[in-house]
């Protein structure tokens, strides 16, 4: 208990002297994150919404295999993209492997599922009466899509936050593909590990205070969009 | 008689289920019908046929006397001559100023013009001073108005109305009879509607059809 308390202590203080080191690796953490939810939800955001509003043979089998891959372990996702961005994979002579790119490609494999399915859930539940009406005012099939959007807007902007929560608490893909180095590809989660391992607990306990305040903002953030759209829906 | 729509053993089915099933039907334009019949008669998913937003399960349905083409761009062009107002209409998220003007924004209409014509349609439904009401914070009379002026500002050659003025008071059900009644007049709008009442098909329409389980009635001239 006094190792806990001890670490809390210090990790405070370490916080509120704005150390560098810290910063630096809470910096990549979100840059990361950041661009890895940014370009996830492009995709995701569009292929949910196709995928809501279209018939076609095997769309069961596919929201089964989406819902599947959201219980996909980072590890694996890992391993994947290791394969291809080895030395000897694919991909090999891009020299991915070990860099920011490199985490950022797994971490939008991580979470392009959990968008997509999550914007398939938010417009499944935008009454279909707004789509016949955009439709009888004229609109184009791009117009309607931006209407039902723009309805589905507060469920849409719940799946983006769930996904950055999804990204900058994982450690897995990070590690594997980033490779834990310092002041490149170093984010809090993989610091936090490689501090526990050499059993210095203070950095590991300030990295662990900012991931769960940024975590409690992303929660604050994604309340909020809940209760908008219960409050449209009601 | 210039003929607005022309079906020929025209059907829709549901999960295998005929709801409707027309051997002939004309319609003519510049004109009011009423649909009458009771709740599953058809009268809405004849409605959604004319507004072309359902494709016909058989049979052939002319629009000016052209076959209607269930393809997205001539869909999109017999759309932008005919609106339906729902039954219960939504109105998007929005103030009620942005849903008079969908409309004519998807149609690239110019801003000074589409300004003009909401408050001219908002003018006529009685609801100029709601322009930057929350849409969604309505009663339900106030909403029909405003999808009445939304379908409006778009000037259509035939308005769909699927029970005009169910659920709604009796003052509002006066200014939205009076206003169908108007634009039919002076704008020679063709109007078909679906309705329960009977004694307002009798004021307002020039014709009543009678649905009965998805076909049209002997009787319907007879009302």
């Amino acid at each position: 208990m006094d190792l806990l308390l001890d670490s809390l202590k210090s990790a405070f203080l370490l916080l509120l002297s704005y150390d560098p080191e810290l910063f630096a690796i809470v910096g990549v953490s979100l840059k990361v994150s950041a661009i890895s939810t940014l370009l996830a939800s492009l995709l995701g955001v569009p292929c949910g919404f196709i995928i809501a509003y279209s018939s076609f043979y095997g769309k069961r089998l596919l929201l089964t295999c989406l819902n599947t891959l959201l219980a996909m372990p980072t590890v694996v996702i890992g391993l994947l993209v290791y394969s291809f961005i080895s030395r000897r994979g694919m991909f090999g002579s891009l020299e991915l492997l070990y860099t920011q790119k490199a985490i950022i490609i797994g971490q939008v494999i991580l979470i392009v599922p959990l968008v997509t399915t999550l914007t398939i859930a938010a417009i499944s539940r935008i009454d279909n009466r707004y789509r016949n009406t955009a439709l009888t005012l004229g609109a184009t099939q791009l117009q309607m899509a931006w209407v039902i959007i723009q309805e589905a807007r507060y469920g849409i902007g719940a799946a983006v936050i769930a996904a950055f929560g999804r990204v900058i608490a994982e450690v897995g893909i990070s590690m594997m593909l980033g490779g834990n180095a310092k002041g490149f590809t170093r984010t809090m989660t993989t610091a936090m590990a490689l501090e526990y391992d050499k059993g210095e607990f203070v950095l590991a306990v300030a990295l662990g205070l900012t991931l769960m305040t940024i975590a409690f903002g992303i929660n604050l953030l994604f309340h909020f969009f809940q209760g908008r759209t219960y409050v449209d829906t009601v | 008689m210039s003929i607005l729509y022309s079906a020929d053993r025209l059907t829709k089915k549901f999960k295998g289920r005929t709801v409707l099933d027309l051997e002939q039907l004309q319609l003519e334009k510049h004109k009011i019908y009423a649909l009458i019949g009771a709740n599953g008669a058809g009268k809405t998913t004849l409605l959604n046929l004319l507004a072309f937003l359902v494709p016909p399960s058989s049979g052939t349905l002319q629009f000016f006397g052209r076959d209607a083409i269930y393809n997205r761009q001539h869909l999109l062009e017999l759309r932008r001559r005919v609106v339906l107002v729902d039954q219960y209409p939504i109105l998007f998220t929005g103030s009620v100023w942005k849903n008079v003007e969908f409309g004519l924004k998807v149609r690239g209409v110019a801003k000074a013009l589409r300004e003009k014509r909401v408050l001219e349609v908002l003018e006529l439904v009685g609801m100029r001073d709601f322009t930057q009401a929350d849409a969604h914070k309505l009663s339900g009379g106030e909403s029909k108005r405003v999808a009445l002026a939304r379908a409006l500002a778009i000037e259509p050659e035939v308005l769909l109305c699927d029970e005009p003025t169910a659920n709604v008071d009796e003052e509002n059900q006066d200014v939205i009879l009076s206003i169908l009644e108007r634009i039919n007049t002076e704008n020679q709008t063709s109007i078909i509607m679906a309705t329960h009442y009977l004694a307002q098909s009798r004021r307002l329409a020039h014709h009543i059809l009678m649905l009965a389980h998805g076909r049209l009635s002997d009787r319907s001239e007879l009302f």
